[in-house]
């Protein structure tokens, strides 16, 4: 049970090139389930390999339990990894996979065996199982047998590298929960990497976004969505997406739908301040509220998904722009081509500066 | 290339349906045909010949040509303590030469198999021995190599206590084995190395994080895994090793006496110098009969190999 | 709290320690296994008298005369070996595509034991039947003649070159045969624009292999050639003199015989590699 510090951690992998982790700083509590998420080449994975001694730092260094182990080998880190594609012995049963980090330990047989099967168990994992070869299990199985090889080392930190995204929806769906139920079973400190920001909401204590090897925010999943700090993090989280639109700057406010429209107080101020005659607007399609005909925002349908509880109405807005994706009822939604009228509270727009993408606010 | 040990998977076969037309089984038979044939005729028809005069007394050097005469070619066979000599000595060869060419081509393989500088011209110096006609590995190492007068080999093992050893004179088998081995190191060594490039890195990885260094690692999940390749190495090798003729020939010429002489220089000697046909027919038969009794155990062992191999596909 | 240094500290033993250890090690069995040949390539180039000496020379005048009396009277033999070589490999090649082909992509409920029946064919020693082979080949007029020696060798290679073929053919992705089958193709067509393709540097590596063992093959040509179909092989034993110093002739009649191999071995090192591990290592 330990906390884990990233210390400008980072990592170089060609004299020159950028890095693919860049003076990472982050602070996971002790028992808390921290998710990094990013887009593919964020260096998520990579943050995670060199938490996990796989991958050398070249600058700055990490923390485990208050203790620098930034040239420790990963055997003597005292933490277990469950691998993308499970990275199971082939050779050895499904017991001996668990075991085998218990053996290397010289852990006597017989306590082997009953934390195998104490881990096994707790996993739902059929006691026939341990003397098969993992081969002849399904994936969901394996996936299982490979985070059993993590539980039974009852390590200080658990590190999983994108364990769900070789199940297929529906078992990602169960798998997701019982993951995040039996973190707080156990409640050993976890660091997790996915690409799916759905799976970092919905498990994370804390998420670090990441993009091209820099931390863009870390915070609760409520913080992230209400309170993104730049325009990736609140382009990332969030589905279906915020729409996001350059949108001029004038006096009123700024020109979208064809009306000129206030923007919240703070980032009004902060816009003038900066001397911006354009900048970047941020609505997410959950806060376009349809209005028969009375909203500020006007537009035309093009486009209906309905996806049964909800419908998702692509919407041009008059005065040109790209399209914005809004979240209507599912029972009757407009039609294709059928014009249509939003409201929007103030405080539900977001700005951000058009260049650096940082979200204007007081 | 990723093996899959799983022996349940089931080959890459069509399953033909039934009642397929006899002319669709026929064409898929075809192509295999010319090959088939060619193979049979002239592999088996010189056996038969062989088994035909196993049995007739015929000597090149005698007129009168060849005349029946039942199994007293088998008795002399059999009781020709060279000819059990050779057998002996064959197998002893063939064994150690395999085994130690597979011990050195694993260490070499490991070796070669990380990074380091200058990697790919040391993998090429390896391949070296691999390359060098029989003939001519033969020949220098008897001549410049091993001569006890002014061989290499002698001048380099002088600060060791070694003075002129005529070594194909009093350790003939060895040098004779020591050369084989030189030559078929390098084909166990690519073949082990292609089975430790396929193991995956996470599995690796996964044993790093589990606590195991480098000789656990190896002996728990690296040698499972090159098993089969091991194994084909071996299958391989022996095939090839058995026959060896070059050296035997060229360095010591089956002796001192008949110390070096394996079966395939046996049987030369008795065609080219003795001219008996018949006796080296039933030799001959004889030496297939035993090769099939040992190959149909090696073909068990094959048969797994083969399982490995079609579950590539 | 402890300190963190922004940097990291000191390894016990710095890692570049580690990798020239084993850059050495490397190289020193590398160059243990080398040292025969090079031996031999050393000596090639010594006058007669420098060859024999205690202890051995390893300063001297180079000369390319030993090269020179060696080559004298090689060229017939060269030519035998090259047609030899070559020809019974594109006969290997002919035959043992096609049947690579019913053996992988279409195979025969029987195929197991075709394969295995080549395989055996290899285990049988061909010394055993060399007395009557040897009377065959009189009787059909074919002792010391390239045609005979061609037969041969493809009997020699057929088996190994199946095996290989069919081994790279196996990794030819179904979908790929799939979509020619939709597109149309028949069988041979499916064949020829689909799978050689896609296996040519197989069918490289296997021909490559097929031309090493034929060009190094003595024991047949020995038997059943005497002038007008010996091959290097037996020019390389026939400048073995009976009585005389010959060292360093020796050397260079090796060096030549073997060069060719050598030299494409070298060049063709991928291919040759990716052959010999079935295809396994690219």
């Amino acid at each position: 049970m330990a906390n884990v510090r990233y210390l400008s951690a980072t990592r170089v992998f060609s004299k020159g090139a950028p890095p693919a982790v860049d003076a990472l700083d982050l602070d996971v509590k002790d028992g808390e389930f921290m998710v990094l998420v990013g887009p593919s080449g964020s260096g998520k994975t990579t943050a995670l390999r060199m938490l996990a001694g796989l991958e050398p730092i070249d600058r700055g260094g990490v923390e485990i339990g208050e203790r620098d182990v930034t040239q420790v080998p990963p055997k003597d880190r005292d933490i277990a990894m469950v691998f993308q594609n499970y990275a199971l012995y082939p050779q050895k049963t499904v017991a001996e996979n668990m075991g085998f980090a218990l053996k290397m330990q010289h852990v006597p047989r017989a306590d082997r065996d009953r934390r195998v099967r104490e881990a096994a168990r707790l996993l739902d994992l059929d006691e026939k199982l341990l003397d098969r070869k993992p081969k002849q299990l399904s994936g969901g199985q394996r996936q299982r047998v490979a985070m059993g090889r993590a539980i039974v080392r009852e390590p200080k930190v658990f590190l999983m590298d994108e364990p769900l995204s070789n199940l297929d929806a529906k078992l990602r769906v169960q798998t997701r929960s019982q993951i995040a139920e039996l973190q707080r079973r156990l409640g050993v400190t976890t660091v997790y990497v996915t690409h799916d920001q759905v799976e970092a909401m919905t498990m994370g204590h804390r998420v670090a976004v990441l993009r091209e090897g820099r931390l863009q925010q870390c915070d609760t999943p409520r913080q992230l969505y209400d309170n993104p700090v730049n325009q990736f993090v609140a382009g990332f989280i969030g589905s279906p997406a915020m729409n996001l639109q350059t949108v001029p700057l004038t006096d009123g406010g700024v020109q979208l739908g064809g009306t000129t429209f206030p923007l919240p107080a703070a980032a009004g101020a902060a816009a003038k301040q900066a001397g911006l005659k354009e900048l970047v607007i941020g609505i997410r399609p959950e806060h376009l509220h349809l209005a028969d005909g009375s909203g500020e925002l006007r537009g035309e349908v093009l486009l209906v998904e309905e996806l049964g509880a909800d419908a998702l109405l692509h919407v041009r807005l008059a005065g040109a722009g790209d399209p914005v994706v809004a979240r209507a009822e599912g029972r009757r939604p407009p039609a294709q081509g059928q014009g249509v009228t939003f409201h929007v509270q103030t405080d539900d727009v977001f700005a951000f500066h058009p260049v650096t993408g940082a979200r204007l606010a007081g | 290339m990723t093996v899959v040990e799983d022996l349940a998977v089931p080959p890459r076969t069509e399953v033909l349906p039934r009642g397929m037309g006899r002319r669709e089984r026929w064409l898929r038979r075809l192509p295999l045909l010319p090959a088939l044939i060619y193979v049979v005729v002239v592999t088996q028809i010189p056996f038969v010949v062989t088994l035909w005069y196993s049995f007739q007394n015929y000597f090149w050097d005698q007129p009168g040509g060849a005349h029946f005469t039942g199994l007293s070619n088998y008795k002399t066979v059999f009781t020709s303590p060279t000819f059990r000599g050779s057998l002996v000595r064959s197998v002893v060869m063939t064994v150690t030469a395999v085994i130690v060419a597979m011990i050195l081509g694993v260490a070499l393989a490991v070796l070669l198999d990380r990074k380091f500088f200058g990697r790919g011209v040391a993998r090429t110096l390896v391949i070296t021995p691999f390359l060098v006609m029989p003939a001519a590995a033969a020949l220098v190492w008897a001549g410049p190599m091993l001569d006890p007068n002014f061989g290499l080999l002698n001048y380099l093992l002088a600060p060791f206590g070694v003075h002129h050893v005529a070594w194909l004179s009093t350790h003939a088998l060895g040098s004779v084995i020591v050369v084989m081995i030189w030559q078929w190191t390098p084909f166990m060594t690519l073949i082990v190395l292609a089975g430790l490039q396929s193991q995956p890195t996470e599995t690796l990885e996964a044993a790093k994080v589990d606590g195991a260094g480098a000789l656990a690692t190896f002996r728990e999940l690296t040698l499972p895994h090159l098993r089969p390749y091991i194994e084909l190495g071996i299958l391989l090798g022996s095939i090839y090793l058995v026959n060896v003729f070059d050296a035997v020939r060229l360095m010591t010429n089956g002796g001192p006496g008949t110390s070096t002489t394996n079966l395939p220089f046996y049987l030369y000697q008795e065609v080219n110098n003795a001219f008996d046909v018949g006796g080296a027919a039933a030799a001959g038969v004889v030496t297939v009969i035993l090769t099939i009794i040992v190959a149909s155990f090696a073909l068990r062992m094959f048969a797994r190999v083969f399982q490995f191999e079609e579950a590539r596909a | 709290m402890t300190s963190t240094t922004a940097r990291p500290g000191p390894r016990r033993v710095p890692r570049w320690v580690g990798n020239v250890g084993w850059a050495v090690l490397a190289w020193a069995v590398a160059l243990a296994f080398f040292t025969p040949v090079l031996w031999m390539a050393i000596t090639a180039f010594k006058p007669e008298s420098a060859a024999e000496t205690w202890p051995p020379q390893f300063i001297f005048k180079p000369t390319l005369a030993e090269f020179r009396l060696a080559i004298t009277g090689m060229g017939p033999f060269l030519v035998h070996s090259i047609i030899a070589t070559v020809g019974s490999t594109v006969l290997v090649l002919l035959l043992g595509v096609p049947a690579a082909y019913a053996l992988s992509v279409y195979p025969v409920r029987a195929w197991r034991d075709g394969l295995f029946f080549f395989i055996s064919t290899k285990m049988l020693p061909i010394v055993a039947v060399i007395g009557p082979l040897y009377v065959i080949a009189l009787h059909a007029h074919l002792l010391d003649s390239l045609g005979l020696l061609i037969i041969l060798y493809t009997a020699m290679n057929l088996p190994l070159a199946i095996w290989m073929i069919r081994s790279f053919m196996l990794e030819v992705p179904n979908e790929l045969l799939e979509a020619a089958r939709l597109d149309g193709a028949g069988r041979v067509r499916e064949m020829g624009s689909v799978i050689l393709p896609v296996i040519s540097p197989g069918l490289v590596s296997t021909a490559l292999i097929c031309m090493i063992f034929a060009w190094n093959e003595l024991f047949l040509a020995l038997n059943l050639t005497v002038t007008n179909a010996a091959t290097m092989p037996m020019f390389l034993i026939s400048s073995v003199p009976q009585e005389g110093l010959y060292i360093a002739h020796l050397s260079a009649a090796a060096l030549i015989a073997s060069i060719p191999v050598i030299i494409i071995g070298w060049l063709a090192q991928r291919s040759l590699v990716r052959g010999l591990s079935m295809g396994a290592i690219k």
